[in-house]
């Protein structure tokens, strides 16, 4: 580390002095149970857009895709036009303004409320909340993680001391603040971010001579693809895979697919389209939320990837190889190498800021699931003390799991956790959650029918026919004695080519197989 | 283009930029679109 322990040491002090005081604001506004779920539904269009962005990007999409980028290429700038297009416009302007207005109408404050509710199914809010409940610590847990690491290498703190500090401080504001400085935080963060990774742009292609000149010399680096990679497809940083081969079927389904789709259904984005006051709001926020998208994913993919010219001039080699081979050292590498030592300072601001900001949101999406969908209005049918009063402890048991898990699962599955968790939502809420918006015809055992498909046939894939997974979860292992029940191809396509069609085609058999909904309630759901 | 030979890369690079511009605009034109009750202050 170049920058002096000291100088960080107090800018990480002044920013968590700042998120304090957000987080007590937050606590003194609080005084309903819409305050505490949804920020009283009435966020600022900004506030939205960036709360919205800096959630969706964490500091594994950071340091984690822009590794990969920097390993893969840039292919991966797929990812960057799906986050945008879909994740951003076909979000807030199809899915965000339906879902406020019928939020509204239903009065729900959570995601599964809102499931539950159209399709007048308790079953169907108290299993999705359960189902967020388990899977969402996995990722919260590897969020965690990659906060601690920043702390430990950093700061020079004890990695398990830094777990816990860091579980702590985020704790305290979401427990008394809720979502008013929950949001208002992301924002701050998101800000942060966003000016961190503009400098790293333009230092970037400054650096390296300009946008062509940058992109010319890592076109010419083609021939020094390492020999390993390219047996599995990998053609350069500038080309996309050999079609067909392992790296573009992880490439497409995993990263592109899985993360580009599933972002439509992450229950803690979702719940956000509900706590702006209108839906002009929400078309406002489009206006901030692409290009926040663009500075955040697109930068750290182009960098990543460019990362390659730079040591290739300074140190004559690639970057995975100045990484040591460890695609999560590449990003990390370059600001310490290549950067000015104010900005290695900012920019380990910018890498905390987006842990917490994601982190934020998963502890108020897994206490609200837990608490208040699972166990006040699935279990005790809503006939049991306060939401606002259970979903603080709720959110308390789950951090304690997220926690735990930090601590005790190894690193190969914590590393999977964050694509597991989007292909898992993508399944089982994406076809229950776009019928409900835009399919009348759509009916509860339908819906219901589709929600248990989507989410075992996605867990099957995972841990019996996904090569990666399948072999870190190791049931297959000790049932069939095999890593993988399938072969070749299949065990690196992910779930969501699979698991998400299956339960769409469910959804639209079933519905069309039973008594439709009656008309009052669907008038309710869809009022203007 | 832009020292990219692979035409799928410069495509999704171009897309980027323009997807991000298209949401301001879009954001832009929208401002002032439709009008809810609740909107006042």
């Amino acid at each position: 580390m170049s920058v002096s322990t000291p100088v960080l040491g107090i800018a990480v002090l002044i920013y968590m002095m700042v998120i304090c005081y957000i987080g007590w604001i937050g606590y003194k506004r609080t005084k309903s149970t819409d305050d505490y779920m949804l920020a009283g539904r009435k966020v600022n269009p900004f506030v939205l857009a960036f709360s919205y962005g800096a959630t969706f990007i964490s500091t594994a999409a950071i340091i984690g895709f822009g590794g990969y980028a920097g390993a893969f290429g840039m292919g991966v700038l797929w990812l960057v036009f799906l986050n945008i297009f879909v994740g951003i416009f076909i979000a807030f302007v199809f899915f965000g303004s339906r879902t406020r207005t019928m939020g509204m109408n239903l009065n729900a404050v959570t995601f599964p409320e809102l499931l539950g509710r159209r399709f007048q199914s308790r079953f169907i809010q108290g299993f999705s909340g359960g189902l967020i409940a388990i899977f969402m610590p996995l990722y919260a847990g590897s969020v965690l993680i990659g906060g601690a690491r920043f702390i430990e290498t950093a700061l020079g703190i004890e990695y398990n001391v830094a777990v816990l500090i860091l579980a702590i401080i985020v704790a305290a504001y979401v427990i008394t603040g809720g979502l008013i400085a929950i949001m208002y935080t992301d924002a701050l963060q998101g800000a942060l971010m966003f000016i961190g990774m503009s400098i790293l742009l333009v230092i970037t292609y400054i650096n390296l001579g300009g946008i062509t000149a940058a992109h010319q010399a890592l076109t010419n680096m083609d021939p020094l693809v390492p020999e390993n990679l390219a047996a599995i497809g990998h053609t350069g940083w500038t080309s996309m895979p050999a079609f067909g081969s392992d790296t573009w079927w992880i490439l497409v389904s995993t990263i592109i697919l899985g993360v580009g789709i599933g972002v439509l259904a992450q229950p803690q984005l979702a719940v956000r389209f509900m706590t702006v006051r209108s839906n002009r709001s929400l078309k406002r926020a489009v206006f901030s939320g692409g290009p926040f998208i663009f500075m955040m994913a697109g930068v750290a993919y182009i960098v990543g990837a460019l990362s390659n010219v730079y040591f290739l001039n300074t140190r004559g080699m690639i970057s995975l190889e100045a990484a040591g081979g460890n695609i999560d050292r590449i990003i990390p590498e370059y600001i310490n190498s290549a950067m000015p030592d104010f900005f290695v300072v900012f920019f380990m601001l910018t890498l905390l800021a987006a842990a917490m900001s994601t982190l934020s949101s998963q502890f108020h999406t897994m206490g609200t699931s837990f608490g208040h969908d699972l166990y006040r209005e699935y279990i005790k049918r809503g006939k049991i003390g306060k939401t606002i009063n259970i979903t603080k402890a709720a959110i308390a048991v789950t951090i304690v799991a997220s926690v735990t898990l930090a601590y005790v699962l190894p690193p190969g599955i914590i590393a999977r956790a964050t694509a597991v968790f989007f292909g898992l939502c993508a399944a089982a809420f994406l076809p229950m959650y776009t019928g409900a918006l835009f399919w009348k015809r759509m009916t509860r055992e339908g819906a219901i029918a589709s929600l248990l498909v989507g989410s075992f046939s996605s867990l099957f894939w995972l841990m019996f026919v996904n090569g990666r997974t399948a072999t870190d979860i190791g049931i297959s292992k000790m049932l069939f004695g095999t890593n993988t029940i399938l072969t070749g191809t299949w065990t690196v396509v992910d779930p969501i080519i699979v698991a998400t069609p299956l339960a769409i085609i469910v959804a639209i058999v079933v519905s069309l197989m039973t008594k439709p909904t009656p008309k009052e309630h669907l008038d309710l759901c869809f009022k203007k | 283009m832009l020292g990219i030979d692979d035409p799928y890369i410069w495509i999704a690079y171009i897309l980027c930029f323009i997807s991000a511009i298209g949401c301001m605009i879009y954001g832009a034109i929208k401002w002032n679109d439709g009008l809810d009750d609740e909107d006042v202050e």
